[in-house]
């Protein structure tokens, strides 16, 4: 030994001391997760308090507050028709290129007048290729695109992580598995 | 026959009674009794065994806030189940130039020492134990070893490196921990005077007291190489994951590597039971209720006696996840450190030890002697004999085994790796300076 050893540390390696002290630690953390309820604890809670992990398909987890995941195109709530102007600037902005805008000059009606308008027609987000950078949500003048909380974007195949206009505005039926 | 007075008032009774008189009566008390009691036995450990499994990934769960398997059946109750059908069905694989004799036996051996060891264990009072051997503690850790024998074949007959290093370290390990752990009985067994589970756990009873208080040094060793024999974290070198991947069990696969899991949780079974027979009483529940039930309901008292027992070894076994869970590996010196210059030394310093208390406590008081030999067993009656062998024990034995233990480990080298690198950075300062002063 290089230092010497005070009666105070031969007794606590008498005892083994360092042994139970460990040994609390991990009936702490056992008994804190037999006795709290689930659910107790929110985000980056102390572990102590009761169980950490969340039982996915039947708890949703809460996502940090500026989380972004799937996009979504949103309609003006009045009206119901797309805010999309088919600017073209989101897919201009989008540093992954995987923005598809498509549109045509069509005549529409308007306050009884006949007016040429830019009328979106196909719009493609390709979630496979997205690094959700919300560069799109910001570049668009209307609000109009935008990265929601929703997470689960695993599909089946290639082509299942392309949004077409449908999913965007309305959101993807994901199977929920309660059981 | 452990007491035909006791078998007769007891289900063995009833049966007799149930029976054709055609069938003798020694057919009745010797075999078709005792295969009832094996087969219960069997049934009731195996389904702990699974169970084992399951509440050792709970523990795991819990120490480390999550949940655990939830998913199969209530709070995954059901979780043992899907896994033992999910082994049958997985595909047998025999690796090429295996020696497919020995690798199909091994796991069969391990398995067999674990199971036939259950039949010695005394399950509880009166009719509960299926046999009561006059040798059964030597019989068990005979058959431990022979478990160990099995991970040694498994590992030499999988011709793999992995299985054949988990091998070897297995058996450095049985040779270094089954010596302190037989050593470690032999304090309890200075006080029974016999080595049959029945009689040592009647000893304690007798003397209304657990050997744990008579020999806690003895119970702390014999735990820690329990341990060890059973593979079980922080001893777990011959399976360690991140070292050797599998182990022994590296090559093994379906069924037969179910085989050697199911033996290792029979085995941990097997230690807890002797552990609680030895050290913690066996089924004795004591008090007040305990005598009047045993002089009065005595299937009742049995029924009890069984479920005390189970208690005990539950919440052994317990122990044995928590220590899991909670300590890291031991590197390989150091295991054959704690082995060969703690433990064993330890052990013969408490059978010493425990000698000269006993030959103080039976001769000194003139006249009145201390400690009893009432013929079957050694007792301490009364408050102020049992204190002096308490005392004794908790004060005297750790403190001049702990003397003992530093003294011849004065010179060994330190676990601590950067205090061996400090040692030797400070002889080489004092090499220097020698040389510098010449």
């Amino acid at each position: 030994m290089s230092e010497k050893q005070g009666l105070k540390d031969f007794i606590s390696r008498l005892l083994l001391l360092d042994l139970v002290k460990g040994l609390i630690v991990t009936l702490k953390y056992h008994n804190a997760a037999l006795v709290q309820k689930r659910g107790a604890t929110g985000q980056g809670d102390d572990p102590l308090k009761g169980i950490y992990t969340k039982q996915y398909p039947k708890e949703r987890p809460i996502v940090a507050e500026r989380f972004r995941g799937a996009p979504r195109l949103n309609n003006d709530p009045e009206t119901g028709e797309t805010l999309c102007i088919a600017c073209n600037l989101c897919a201009l902005a989008c540093p992954e290129d995987c923005i598809n805008v498509g549109s045509e000059n069509r005549e529409v009606m308007e306050g009884g007048k006949l007016k040429k308008k830019k009328v979106l027609t196909v719009y493609t987000f390709d979630t496979s290729r997205c690094m959700f950078c919300n560069l799109c949500s910001e570049a668009c003048p209307t609000d109009c695109v935008e990265l929601t909380q929703n997470f689960e974007l695993a599909s089946y195949t290639r082509i299942g992580a392309m949004w077409d206009r449908e999913d965007l505005e309305g959101g993807r039926a994901i199977k929920q598995y309660t059981s | 026959m452990t007491n035909l007075l006791m078998q007769i008032a007891g289900p063995a009774g009833w049966l007799r009674s149930v029976l054709p008189q055609s069938i003798s009566d020694s057919v009745v008390y010797d075999v078709i009794w005792p295969l009832i009691q094996i087969a219960v036995a069997l049934f009731i450990v195996m389904t702990l065994v699974a169970y084992l499994t399951l509440a050792e990934r709970k523990i795991s769960a819990w120490i480390q806030s999550r949940m655990g398997p939830m998913r199969v059946g209530p709070w995954g109750l059901l979780q043992p189940a899907a896994d033992g059908l999910k082994l049958l069905i997985k595909e047998d694989i025999i690796p090429l130039l295996a020696d497919k004799a020995v690798f199909t036996i091994a796991p069969i051996v391990s398995m067999v020492a674990a199971i036939t060891v259950l039949v010695i264990i005394p399950y509880g009072a009166g009719w509960a134990p299926i046999t009561d051997v006059n040798i059964a503690l030597l019989f068990i850790l005979a058959f431990s070893s022979v478990g160990t024998l099995g991970i040694i074949l498994g590992g030499w007959a999988s011709n793999s490196k992995y299985p054949l290093l988990g091998a070897l370290r297995s058996s450095a390990q049985m040779i270094s921990y089954e010596v302190a752990m037989g050593l470690a009985l032999i304090g309890p067994l200075m006080w029974s005077k016999t080595l049959s589970m029945v009689g040592i756990v009647n000893a304690q009873n007798g003397d209304h007291i657990w050997y744990v208080f008579y020999q806690p040094l003895g119970f702390l060793i014999y735990f820690v190489c329990a341990l060890a024999e059973t593979n079980r974290a922080p001893f777990d070198l011959p399976e360690a994951e991140s070292e050797l991947t599998g182990g022994f069990h590296t090559e093994y696969s379906g069924f037969r590597f179910s085989l050697y899991f199911i033996a290792e949780y029979a085995a941990m079974f097997t230690v807890s039971a002797i552990a609680v027979t030895v050290f913690l009483g066996g089924w004795d529940f004591g008090g007040l209720i305990g005598h009047f039930l045993a002089n009065t309901h005595q299937n009742v008292y049995t029924v009890i006696s069984i479920i005390v027992f189970f208690g005990k070894v539950l919440l052994l076994l317990w122990a044995f996840m928590w220590f899991r869970w909670t300590f890291p590996r031991y590197r390989y010196d150091q295991l054959m450190d704690v082995g060969w210059k703690w433990l064993i030394p330890a052990s013969l310093a408490n059978i010493v030890l425990t000698g000269v208390w006993f030959v103080i406590g039976i001769s000194i008081p003139d006249g009145k002697p201390f400690l009893k030999n009432y013929g079957t067993y050694i007792a301490a009656p009364g408050f102020p004999a049992k204190a002096y062998v308490i005392g004794s024990a908790f004060l005297v034995t750790i403190t001049l085994t702990a003397i003992l233990l530093s003294s011849i480990n004065k010179h060994s080298r330190d676990f601590n790796l950067r205090t061996q690198r400090q040692l030797q950075l400070q002889k080489r300062a004092e090499r220097l300076a020698e040389a510098g002063n010449m």
